[in-house]
């Protein structure tokens, strides 16, 4: 997995920086769809494939044995999955220099929040994310990611694939 | 008073002990000594169990209404004399229990996890509104708690008490209620400060401590797995509270529908709670009296929200607002 360079922040602004975060969902796959249908055609846009795993809890788990193998468990999947997802992407016609991956690992209270918070971090001018779909209710009680980066974004555009 | 240990931990010094604590009457012929907690169904009625060298005399079992069986015995909190010290305990037993509730239309897995609520009883420890206690581990090293007996009622049946009718009620004693609700509040923010969340924030798990004058929150061992926020559900529990609060109990679509049809037929689908949908959320329609910066939070919490809380923050902002409402409404200044 390649590491962001983010030293070089003026190449940063001049480009094209979508930031695609990612889960193992359906929607995150048309998500990733989209962008390769929609920019694959441009030569300066520069893609990373975002996810982030919450870490979980000890709570959750009667040994932190158990919550550590847990985690490599979900970090593998995800791996696969932003292999996958790069693919999908390099297929489209983007160059592989162009694609990167980022995988983060972090205890978070909103997965919204940190989405955004890498955004910052790298600059991106897009934010993309797919959209689940979810119940009324489910918003309410469990909250949506797509809801908070749209309502919590700053200083990016925001692209929800539904 | 803090619990010492007892010197040597025989039957016949815990004789002694009960003997002195309970009265010589009272000493059982024939108990156990426990100090594996594993399986506490074997922990029976005037058996004695060692936490961290303290004999706890157990006697019943406490009970929860919960999802509509109430009086539910829990077979794993005990109440319990604390033998070096004579004061009532609450000992809550390890019981890793998971299980789907569903709130509104939506599922949601949680879990007991008597790891999460030693880790608050260390957060909350000295703070008002929270039950105190502490955590041991036993002889097979199950994390038991030791809380604090709170005497006192449940903070809804105090509230329902209050006032001849809802008129009365709101203009009368509401605003005390309120400001009794946003340092509830405030409490939960403390947790969510912490990165820590409640977990079950339900109206009967505040009691209203006799000893202090202070509501208490209680039983923080669930945790459940979250979807996009830590802390939404801890929110809509507030909400839920609120509404009850706002309403001097439930105002139910069925009662209505029976008992007051000129005020049923005025109802949407959007004036409804989001998690319960029997319960009106919108009760400027039933109470018209409300202030709409009071109607306003609620509708947070109803059907037609179209957005919600996401901090105790951004809640307890609008209730400021809602409060100085109240404020001109009744003419006091608590």
């Amino acid at each position: 997995m390649n590491e962001q360079n983010f030293g070089d922040l003026a190449r940063r602004d001049t480009e094209r920086h979508l930031l695609v975060a990612v889960d193992e969902s359906d929607n995150s796959r048309r998500a990733v769809m989209y962008v390769a249908d929609f920019f694959s055609g441009y030569a300066d846009v520069f893609i990373t494939l975002l996810s982030i795993i919450r870490e979980p809890s000890e709570d959750f788990f009667p040994t932190e044995t158990e919550r550590q193998t847990w985690l490599q468990k979900k970090k593998s999947e995800m791996e696969t999955h932003l292999a996958e997802y790069k693919a999908i992407l390099i297929d489209a016609g983007f160059q592989t220099n162009r694609v990167e991956t980022r995988l983060s690992i972090r205890p978070c209270i909103s997965i919204g929040d940190a989405i955004l918070e890498e955004q910052a971090k790298l600059r991106c001018c897009i934010v993309v994310v797919g959209r689940r779909g979810i119940s009324h209710s489910e918003e309410f009680i469990l909250g949506s990611t797509s809801s908070k980066i749209l309502h919590h974004a700053t200083h990016c555009a925001v692209m929800v694939v539904e | 008073m803090m619990a010492q240990p007892a010197e040597t931990l025989n039957e016949t010094t815990v004789r002694k002990l009960i003997a002195r604590h309970g009265g010589a009457d009272r000493v059982p012929r024939r108990f156990k000594l426990i100090t594996d907690t594993s399986d506490f169904f074997r922990v029976e009625y005037n058996d004695v169990v060692i936490l961290g060298g303290v004999p706890y005399w157990v006697k019943r079992y406490e009970k929860e209404g919960r999802f509509g069986l109430d009086d539910e015995p829990k077979y794993w909190v005990r109440r319990a004399v604390e033998l070096t010290t004579g004061a009532t305990r609450i000992i809550k037993l390890v019981f890793h229990e998971q299980f789907d509730t569903i709130i509104g239309d939506v599922k949601i897995t949680c879990f007991r996890s008597p790891k999460k609520e030693a880790r608050l009883l260390d957060l909350v420890a000295g703070h008002k509104n929270f039950m105190h206690g502490r955590w041991v581990l036993d002889a097979a090293g199950n994390n038991v708690r030791i809380l604090e007996f709170i005497r006192g009622p449940r903070f809804d049946d105090v509230i329902t008490g209050y006032g001849t009718d809802h008129h009365d009620y709101f203009h009368h004693h509401f605003l005390r209620v309120l400001d009794q609700f946003i340092e509830l509040i405030q409490a939960i923010k403390f947790l969510h400060d912490q990165g820590e969340k409640h977990g079950d924030i339900r109206r009967d798990h505040i009691i209203w401590d006799e000893a202090t004058q202070a509501n208490r929150w209680i039983d923080f061992d669930y945790n459940y797995m979250q979807g996009e926020s830590l802390f939404t559900f801890d929110l809509q529990g507030l909400g839920n509270i609120l509404i009850f609060l706002a309403g001097r109990g439930d105002v139910l679509v069925p009662d209505l529908y029976h008992q007051q049809r000129e005020i049923f037929d005025t109802l949407w689908g959007e004036d409804l709670s989001i998690a319960y949908k029997n319960r009106v959320a919108n009760l400027q329609k039933i109470y018209p009296y409300i202030p709409d910066s009071l109607n306003r939070v609620l509708l947070h919490f109803s059907f037609g929200a179209n957005i919600f809380y996401e901090t105790t923050d951004q809640l307890l902002a609008d209730l400021a607002t809602a409060r100085v409402d109240m404020v001109s409404l009744t003419g006091r200044q608590l």
